[in-house]
């Protein structure tokens, strides 16, 4: 065991910073290009790079000044592009993983929906196969950047006839193919909108476009909410991004206000938890340069980290007082690093409800870990083993 | 870099755990009787001194293993797993004592025993008031050279009752200083304290013109560096031991039904243990990296330890707390185990100042270091 990270003269980070030297300011085309935007995945895309090599690549991006693809297009650089990477024929990696690693095509995921949220299974959106196309019919919600974006990741219904998580298929289509509409959401933060509704309304996407097999779409969902939840198990206030505890402790002495004892003992309280959470996520990295499989950990690790960061901007609120009640105000120091959207003690704090629903509520990520973690018995779903189109009313009452 | 524990050290936890799964009876301390008198102590303890564990942290050059504190940590996980009474950490404190404040002939003659298993030693710090900052309050020491008397009362020993020799901290001239005296020397008085944790001895010690030999080589940082490996210690204690108390939970929720249900899968009862095992995954991973600084000297060791010992001590508090609440009624009584847990936990968490104590510790090294980067 050894907590040492990568030194400032690791020759692989010199060779990194090199490049930058040579390319100042580059584009992102330029960056996903050199595998920059994905070092972790194999050639083209990436460098095979293992973890240790990928968190130099990430520091030097972040020394360079740029912000990472990851926080631009975080769909395509995170999520779903695996999903393509790992389940995609090879002629719609060419189509669009290009475009979307260099940040030129925004990627929205089109999961969510007003009828199946925590229980995403329940998702009514359909496709129908016609010709050489399916059909798709419904209406998602809480799709970040869909306003912007310009292709969409989306599971819906295909066989309604089967048990709820087993007729579901996963498409990457254009979002301006006829029959999509998308509507901003205005949440309670009053910025800018961050999320939409989707609706779709016979939009036609050609089966060619399916990613995997008819029916694979709920494993395919399962493992871009693993690999979702890993990068969050950082000690940020929202969803590991935004200022951390250390920021927070000190702004708190360059106000003075650490010198309050009910404000010092939350701080350092505070300050402990996200020494811990940084632990636990450097850990998920030396697992997996180990090669050990990404356990649930990472899932630990948003259990604590949510509710860690509603804590943090609480915390930075209570100090600002009064004054910091204005809309966009912040009395306190912010912090020096650009943390992109979550980069203010107001927008974090206005944001906080949204940490513990985002990803997985609370509820379920609880559930998740005493299920599979503790080997606690799991919860009652008596939809889970009936075939959806049966799912109704009387068979609820029936099964309850 | 690399986060994760080694094979070496997965090796080390397994034979532990499985030496101590066979040594450690706790029956006796659930009878009835402990209430009314102490347990005596049966063989674990030389037994542990037969495996050489005493030695593990002093430097080969003494005699010891000179292995690092991760490789402690391994071991002492597992004590707490098992709350093994015996004198094992009241001797490590003296043990690091001695290391950190005696010549080169006191390391060699007693570092070299107490690797060998024929020596047993405690460290006294805390005034009758529990104050361990304060220090040297409590003892004094005078005379010079090799002719030393010390006078006055420590409390709040561990395990004094066990140690042949006792390194005490107390007052010479205004100034820190460590001392060793033998346990059965004129004027030592060892009273066994009523502490609640009756699986862990912990005495008052009073001192009469007793015959003291003095550790020369000590200077304003000794404590806080012996402290903070004492730190370490109880933080992997009670890492081990509420991993012990979830395991517990968790198997009792899963086999106890109620109202045609494992109470397990009762949503309140899951979700509180689902915390509970995010809580002790930090824990044990704050314990592993202070071990890891502390055996590095680096810089940021001091932090790491109070990290660890607040977070983990609470923690232990919490689980513990929860575990009776899962049993249920049964779990109040005398005759489970899961009062031995609940009362570990909590003099842990008390034993070398509370939670908040070492928060406000880490809170201060934060803002000195602010003051310097400005």
């Amino acid at each position: 065991m050894d907590f040492n990270l990568p030194a400032e003269d690791d020759p692989r980070r010199l060779e990194v910073r090199r490049w930058f030297d040579e390319n100042p300011n580059p584009s992102y085309e330029q960056l996903a290009k050199k595998g920059y935007a994905v070092p972790h995945w194999p050639a083209p895309w990436g460098l095979s790079a293992d973890p240790e090599l990928q968190l130099i690549i990430e520091e030097e991006v972040e020394r360079a000044g740029i912000i990472h693809p990851s926080t631009i297009n975080p769909i395509a650089v995170n999520q779903c592009g695996q999903s393509l990477l790992a389940y995609g024929t090879d002629e719609l990696r060419q189509r669009f993983l290009p475009p979307g690693l260099a940040c030129q095509e925004k990627w929205t995921m089109l999961f969510s929906e007003p009828s199946g949220g925590s229980d995403l299974g329940a998702l009514r959106t359909h496709a129908r196969r016609d010709g050489d196309d399916y059909i798709i019919n419904g209406q998602k919600i809480w799709n970040s950047l869909a306003h912007k974006a310009q292709v969409g990741v989306i599971i819906v219904r295909t066989d309604p006839t089967v048990p709820k998580h087993h007729g579901l298929s996963m498409f990457i289509f254009e979002m301006s193919t006829p029959g999509v509409e998308v509507r901003p959401i205005l949440d309670m933060t009053g910025h800018e909108p961050e999320y939409n509704e989707v609706f779709l309304t016979d939009v036609r996407v050609p089966a060619s476009q399916m990613l995997g097999a008819e029916g694979m779409g709920w494993r395919i969902v399962l493992e871009q909410l693993q690999t979702e939840r890993m990068s969050m198990a950082n000690p940020g206030a929202v969803w590991g991004y935004g200022p951390t505890a250390r920021e927070l402790v000190s702004g708190l002495i360059e106000t003075g206000q650490i010198k309050d004892p009910l404000i010092r003992e939350e701080a350092a309280s505070l300050y402990v938890e996200g020494e811990l959470l940084r632990l636990l996520s450097a850990r998920d990295l030396s697992n997996r340069i180990n090669g050990t499989p990404p356990g649930l950990e990472a899932n630990l690790g948003k259990m604590i980290a949510s509710p860690h960061g509603q804590r943090l901007s609480t915390l930075a609120k209570r100090a600002e007082g009064v004054a910091g009640m204005l809309r966009d105000t912040d009395e306190l120091p912010l912090p020096a690093m650009d943390y992109g959207m979550f980069d203010t003690w107001d927008y974090c704090y206005w944001f906080g409800p949204a940490a513990t629903l985002g990803v997985g509520t609370q509820e379920v990520l609880k559930n998740t870990i005493s299920e599979r973690l503790l080997g606690l018995p799991r919860d009652l779903d008596p939809t889970a083993k009936m075939p959806f189109n049966e799912i109704g009313r009387a068979q609820l009452k029936a099964a309850s | 870099m690399d986060f994760t524990l080694s094979d070496e050290h997965l090796a080390l936890q397994d034979s532990a755990r499985y030496f101590l799964s066979k040594e450690v009876k706790l029956e006796p301390y659930l009878r009835t009787e402990a209430n009314e008198k102490p347990v005596a102590r049966d063989g674990l303890w030389s037994a542990i001194q037969g495996l050489g564990w005493p030695g593990l942290v002093v430097p080969e050059a003494y005699g010891g293993l000179g292995m690092g504190c991760l490789d402690l940590v391994m071991i002492v996980s597992e004590m707490g797993r098992t709350l093994a009474p015996s004198p094992f950490i009241g001797n490590l404190a003296g043990t690091w004592a001695i290391e950190r404040c005696g010549s080169e002939a006191q390391k060699q003659a007693l570092l070299a025993q107490v690797a060998a298993g024929e020596l047993t030693l405690a460290l006294a710090v805390a005034d009758p008031n529990g104050d361990v900052n304060g220090l040297s309050a409590g003892a004094r020491a005078t005379g010079s050279g090799d002719q030393w008397k010390l006078n006055g009362k420590k409390s709040f020993v561990v395990e004094a009752g066990s140690a042949d020799k006792i390194v005490v901290i107390a007052d010479v001239d205004g100034e820190q200083g460590f001392f060793i005296v033998d346990a059965k020397a004129a004027g030592v008085q060892i009273e066994r304290l009523d502490w609640r944790d009756v699986t862990r001895e912990v005495n008052a010690i009073t001192f009469t013109d007793v015959a003291a030999e003095r550790l020369p080589q000590s200077d304003a940082d000794s404590w806080s560096w012996i402290r903070d490996r004492l730190y370490l210690v109880l933080a992997a204690e009670s890492a081990g031991g509420a991993e012990q108390v979830l395991a517990d939970a968790v198997a009792y929720a899963n086999e106890r039904v109620a109202f045609g249900r494992p109470i397990g899968s009762y949503q309140s009862i899951k979700h509180n243990l689902a915390e509970l095992a995010g809580g002790i995954e930090l824990a044990r991973a704050g314990v592993q990296f202070a071990a890891w600084a502390l055996s590095e000297n680096r810089p940021e060791a001091r932090k790491a330890a109070a990290i660890a010992q607040s977070y983990a001590s609470e923690q232990y508090c919490a689980m513990t707390f929860r575990s009776i609440q899962v049993f249920g009624a049964i779990g109040f009584t005398w005759e489970m185990r899961n009062h031995l847990y609940y009362k570990r936990a909590r003099t842990n968490a008390e034993l070398l100042g509370s939670p908040r104590d070492q928060r406000e510790q880490l809170i201060c090294l934060l803002e000195a270091e602010h003051r310097a980067a400005a």
